[in-house]
This record gives structure tokens, sequence and C-alpha cells, in this order.
């Protein structure tokens, strides 16, 4: 390649050869790096540098005041004796598999409620994507709570049609559920992705469908959910690393110790809690990475089975 | 050439945009007045308190300028880890007896001997707090406040049972019988007590009237299995029985505490907490003795609520210490405090202190036992704010069932000696 570029632009017309224009371009260059680097400083200083130093830090013990002293993989290998760490997997573990399904189902069935034109549209598309706004905020983390305690209008709700749990927020049986739910209403990104998939799904394949006799799930089934299978997968591989990463409302409603009785114990919260209250930089910053390659793996998983479900339009299949 | 150029046009554009973020503080060096920066944790209401006071120390020191900030107590802890990590310790910062020695060990805080007789004076601490502060010979902290464990509870809730309110003397039996009473007599609406389990200092009172301590003098645990085993046993028949708050009202409450929301007839915990429950409550409540099985042994001592130190990278020692000084002895900063951050260190404050309601109580409280009042135990190992964290987490899950009382003390033995062996 670089042996072919001067010749070609050579020959480009117009276009005065030699030195010239070699100067005029590095010139460009460096303009483009200048008016780059805020980001290129920005990734360097505070993503790839602290990345290497918890990598560095991963195989040490580290107490923050203290130098780091090294320790091999000793960090690594406690991992796996530690009760509280496979606590934390189990948990996680269990949120994704059930978060992510749920979130997803919900984005989809809110999308095709609102891909059809109606009065209000826009209202409504708003209303349902507002949750997402608030996000990860702490005081809709408390609210959430606050729904879910002894007497409040879940409990309450829920004793109508006669199911007795009391709260949930104290309950170890529905401390994760009620997690779960927070993560669906907030289903507002996926939707809107969703929203987008579906515009693209040509009307004439449902109109012949429709011609066909073919009814609504049989052309959802057959006609919708291939054609907006990309849409669907790139939804599941964000939220499928979004969810690993739960942080904020799971330590508003369990605290550090993941209450009810180490249920809400997410990842990312032991992680915290070794590091900054047990002052374990070193342990903290090991599981970081093993959640690294964890997610890493799922993702590469993930993108394995796709080739068998995931079809993109102009594909021979 | 046309890297190297690159390069170098890159390197000014970096150091511009470095020497832009420069720009900000760092500007106080030569200026007159030594600024001082002092965190400590609490809460709103402590803050005026504190920002009172810190301006009757400023008129006092015209050439010192404070500037606060505060945290609630475990985000305290974590921001106060980074910042020293980093280097960004404050000049002043309020110290934990659980958190002093792990500090102090590890030399980031600065050894007050050397400021003692001139900027700072510890002559006055009472008598149960002098010493406090020390590690290893060094003085690394100055207590400014002394709490004790005590009985919060309801005289109402008492009579209504028609449980004899308690008074010195009664015992641990006796304890457990009068929350058994309450409880059933109002039908579970009130229950006669808290988390008893999950309470750390419930087991060290205990084990201090057997004569043992909770951490040995070598910073390993002063108790065994055995005891432990008691202990997990007598509250978790408690907890069974429904006798004490059930654990999922507890967990739902937080971090609120039982007593404020009129949920249970009293509570043992730090006399201190009694004025922040009388302020949440309308309910008239009292301090009495901790139970004892062993009349000639209450188990107590007083403790340092809280302490002060300085930051061994503090460039204004002189300063800070004089900050110390003000705190604990200026019969001003007394009166403005008061008892909010428990009964004051210092002979002289406590007379300047004028205490009303709440905390007349908890002064007569303390003055009511103080001839049983032990020298505090040597500040707990490192890592006793892990340990304390494992014990009410373990509790908890005892509580709900999910483990057995053995397993609950394995778990807690594994823990423990893991946290004080690294």
């Amino acid at each position: 390649m670089a042996t072919v570029a001067p010749t070609r632009r050579a020959e480009a017309p117009g276009q005065p050869a030699g030195p010239r224009t070699r100067v005029r371009r590095s010139g460009d260059g460096v303009a483009g790096y200048l008016f780059l680097s805020p980001w290129i400083l920005g990734i360097l200083l505070l993503t790839i540098g602290p990345m290497l130093t918890s990598l560095y830090l991963s195989f040490t013990d580290y107490s923050l005041f203290t130098a780091p002293e090294w320790v091999g993989l000793d960090n690594y290998k406690r991992m796996f004796e530690d009760a509280r760490w496979l606590k934390s997997v189990q948990v996680t573990t269990i949120y994704v598999a059930v978060a992510v399904p749920v979130k997803l189902a919900a984005a989809l069935a809110v999308a095709l409620l609102l891909n059809n034109k109606r009065k209000g549209q826009g209202f409504y598309r708003a209303a349902f994507y507002g949750p997402s706004l608030i996000g990860a905020s702490v005081s809709l983390a408390i609210v959430w709570k606050a729904l879910f305690t002894d007497d409040a209008v879940v409990d309450r709700a829920l004793r109508v049609v006669g199911i007795h749990t009391g709260g949930w927020a104290g309950n170890p049986d529905f401390s994760l559920l009620m997690l779960v739910l927070l993560g669906a209403w907030q289903l507002g990104a996926p939707m809107v992705i969703f929203l987008a998939g579906l515009k693209q799904v040509p009307v004439e394949l449902h109109e012949a469908a429709h011609v066909d006799g073919a009814g609504r799930w049989r052309r959802f089934r057959s006609i919708t959910l291939p054609m907006i299978s990309p849409v669907v997968f790139f939804n599941l591989l964000l939220e499928t690393i979004n969810s690993f990463q739960v942080f904020t409302s799971a330590y508003i409603v369990g605290g550090p110790n993941g209450s009810p009785a180490g249920t809400t114990l997410f990842y990312t919260i032991y992680l915290y809690d070794r590091g900054f209250s047990d002052f374990r930089m070193g342990y903290a910053s090991a599981m970081a990475w093993m959640l690294l390659l964890g997610v890493g793996l799922i993702t590469l998983f993930l993108f394995r089975t796709a080739r068998g479900w995931v079809y993109y339009s102009g594909d021979k299949r | 050439m046309g890297v190297m150029k690159r390069f170098t046009t890159v390197l000014a554009a970096v150091s511009l945009v470095f020497a832009g973020a420069a720009c900000g503080g760092d500007d106080e060096a030569e200026s007159g007045p030594v600024t001082l920066r002092y965190s400590w944790w609490g809460n709103a209401d402590r803050a005026a308190l504190v920002q009172k006071a810190i301006d009757l120390f400023q008129t006092k020191n015209p050439n010192i300028k404070v500037t606060p900030s505060f945290q609630e107590f475990e985000a305290y802890w974590q921001k106060m880890a980074t910042d020293t990590a980093g280097g960004n310790a404050p000049d002043v910062l309020q110290m934990d007896f659980a958190y002093l020695r792990e500090y102090a060990e590890r030399g980031v805080l600065y050894d007050l001997k050397k400021q003692e007789g001139e900027n700072l004076n510890t002559g006055d601490l009472l008598e149960g707090l002098k010493g406090a502060g020390e590690v290893d010979g060094g003085l690394y902290a100055v207590p400014v406040a002394g709490n004790t464990w005590g009985y919060v509870y309801s005289p109402a809730a008492y009579s209504k049972a028609g449980v004899p309110e308690p008074k010195l003397g009664w015992t641990w039996n006796d304890y457990r019988a009068a929350m058994e009473k309450i409880t059933k007599s109002t039908g579970g609406k009130m229950y006669g007590g808290g988390n008893y389990i999950g309470t750390y200092y419930n087991l060290e009172v205990q084990l201090r009237q057997e004569g043992k301590l909770l951490y040995t003098e070598d910073g390993k645990l002063g108790f065994d299995k055995p005891r432990l085993a008691k202990f997990f046993n007598e509250g978790k028949q408690l907890a069974d029985a429904k006798i004490v708050l059930p654990v999922e009202k507890g967990v739902q409450i937080k971090p609120k505490f039982a007593l404020e929301m009129d949920l249970i007839a009293g509570d043992l915990g730090w006399d201190n907490f009694m004025t922040r429950y009388a302020a949440a409550t309308k309910t008239e409540l009292k301090l009495g003795p901790v139970p004892s099985d062993n009349p000639a042994q209450l188990g107590q001592y007083l403790k340092p609520s809280m302490l002060m130190s300085v930051s061994a990278k503090s460039k204004h020692p002189e300063e800070s210490a004089k900050l110390i000084d003000f705190f604990i002895n200026d019969p001003g900063a007394g009166e403005i405090l008061g008892a909010n951050r428990g009964i004051p260190a210092t002979n002289g404050q406590r007379a300047a202190v004028k205490l009303e309601g709440p905390f007349a109580a908890v002064a007569a409280y303390e003055e009511s036992i103080k001839t049983q009042l032990e020298k505090a135990p040597p500040a707990p190992p490192k890592g006793a704010g892990t340990i304390e964290q494992a014990f009410i987490r373990i509790s908890e899950e005892l509580q709900y069932g999910r483990i057995s009382v053995d397993q609950a003390v394995d778990q807690f033995f594994t823990e423990a000696n893991e946290t004080l062996e690294s």
C-alpha cells in the first residue's frame, strides 16, 4: 500500500506533485491531532493509563497508603476460595440472565405498540422513554425501595389479590426481582432502537403475507423478528454488558453488604466494598479484570451464536 | 525531521492543556492568612454547629482560615482513603477509634506530641480519655468527645406492659424477660428490642463483664468460637421468637433507627444516640444502665466517640494543632457544639456546656456510672472496621435463617482472622 499511494497521487489530475503536497498534508495531520488532543489526552490519561495501572495493581497487595507489593497471581487464586466473591458472581449472573430478557421483551412490546400510528404518539413515546433519562439516579432508587417496603404501594396492591410477601426490600426471595423490575422499567434506550428497527421492516412483506392469509402472530414471527434480528442482537449485547455493571440502584437498595441476607451483593458492589471499605485495592483490581474477562467471553459467545439467528438483509440464506 | 516537528507541536499542545488545567487553585502559598482544610463526618444539623464554632475560631485567630467539608460516616472514610492515597489529605481530619491504628501505623498521621504544650494542651482531658489517641507511643489523635454504652428506652412502653423500669443491677436474663413481656403485651405491635444479635458492642460489653476483651493487646480476637456461638444462639432465639424487631423490618427502615420510629420499646447503644432519637420521635425516652450478670462489673468504658488528627503531609501543623486545641478546650466551642458529638472530652468544656433535655440526660447517665467506667482499651487493630461490617452482615444472614449458628461462627472467624493477618 505504502508504495502504491504516492504513485497514485502523482497520477491524479490537477494535483501538483512533489514535496509541497507532503508538507501541507503533514500540517493537516498536526492540526487534526491538535483538534483530537482533548480526546486523545482523555483516553490516555483517564482510560488507558488507569486501566494499565489497575492491571499492574491486580498482581499486587495494595492498601492505598503503602506502596504496592508484588504477589503474582495470588489475588486471582484467592477469588475462587472467597465465598463472598462466588456469591457475588452468582447474584450477578442470575440478575443478568433474568433482567436482560425481561427488559428486552418489555422494550420490544412497547416499541410494537408505539409503532402504530395513533393520536398522542409523541406523548406516549416520551412517557416510556422518560424513566431512562433519570437512569441511574440515586433518588429514583430511594423511591423504588420505598415503593417496595412493608405496607407500601406494591405490598398493598399484592395483598388485594391475595399475595402476602411483605415488603420486597426486606424479603430475600424477592429483593433481586425488585431490581429486575427497576431495570425493566427503564426500557427507553432499547425501545428507541427497536422502534428504529421496526421502521426499517418493508411494508410490502407484511402486505404480501397478509394477502396470503398470515395472522398477526405469524407475521411477527416470520417477518418482523427476522428483519429486526440485528437490532435485537445489538440490544442484547448492550444490555448484557450494562447489566453486569449495575451498581447505583443495588447500592442504594442493599448497601455494601447486599441486604437482605446478601441477595443483592452484585459483583460491582463487592468490588467497591473490597477496594474502598477494606482498602484492598489489589484484590479489587483483580476483580475488575476478572469482570472484564468474563464479560468479554460472554460477548464472544453471543457473537458466535449470532451467526445462527441474526439475519442481515442481503444475506444469501 | 517531520516526525520530530510533529512531536513537538503535539507536546506544545499537551503542555498548553495542562497549563490551562493547572490554573485552578494553589494560589494561597504566599498570601497572608493560612488556610486549613478540615474534614469531618456528620449531618446537616451538625454542619451548622461546626460552622458556628469555626467562625468563632476564625475571629479568635484572624490569620487562620478554615474550610470545612463533611460527609456521612461511610462515605467519609471512602473519600478519606482515596484522598490520603492521592496525597491530598486535609490538614485536620476527624478520626474514629476503629480507624486510628489503621491510619497511624501507615504513617499518614502527624505525631501531635511535637505540638503538645505549645499549640495543643491535652491536660484537661477526662481521666478515661487520656491516652486514647496514642498508638505505639505517638499521639496521633485527640479525643474531642466521649460516649459509652447505654440503654435507651421508652418508660411509657415499660409501664404499659407492667414491666418495672431497668435499674442498676438488672441482668441479661431480666433484659430478655422484659423484652419478651413487652412484645407479648402489645401483641407484636411494638417490639421489646432492636437488632440485639447484629450489634457488635453488645458482645463487647458482655465480654468485658466476664473480664475479657474484644481484641487482645496484640490485636487478635479476644474470644473463642464457643463464646460467639453462645451469643449468636441467645440472639437467634430472640429473633426466632419474634421478641426483637424482625430483621426484614430492620433492613427496610435503614438508614433510620427503630427507636426513631417508635417500633421498639428500647435498645442498647451508644448513649449519645439518645439525642438523635429524641430529636426524631415525640415519645419520651430515658437512658438506663446496661444489664450485667456481674453487678460489680458493668464492662463499660468511656470511648472516644470522635477524635481529631492532623495529616502527616500538612504544611501547617502548628495552626492545625491550634484548631484541635480550640475544639477541645475552648469553652465557647463547647457551648456551641453541646453534646452533639457526644459529651465534651475535657473537664473545662463539660463545665461550660449548659445541657438541656436529652443532652442533660446523657450527661447525667455518664455521671451516674462514672465510678464504674474503666480505662478505654487500646485502639482496635487494623481492619477492625471491616470485621465489624462482617459481624453485621453475618448476623443478618443468621437472622434470615440462611445459615446456621455454627456456620455463622465459622464464617466470622474465617473472615476476621483473614483480615487481622493481612
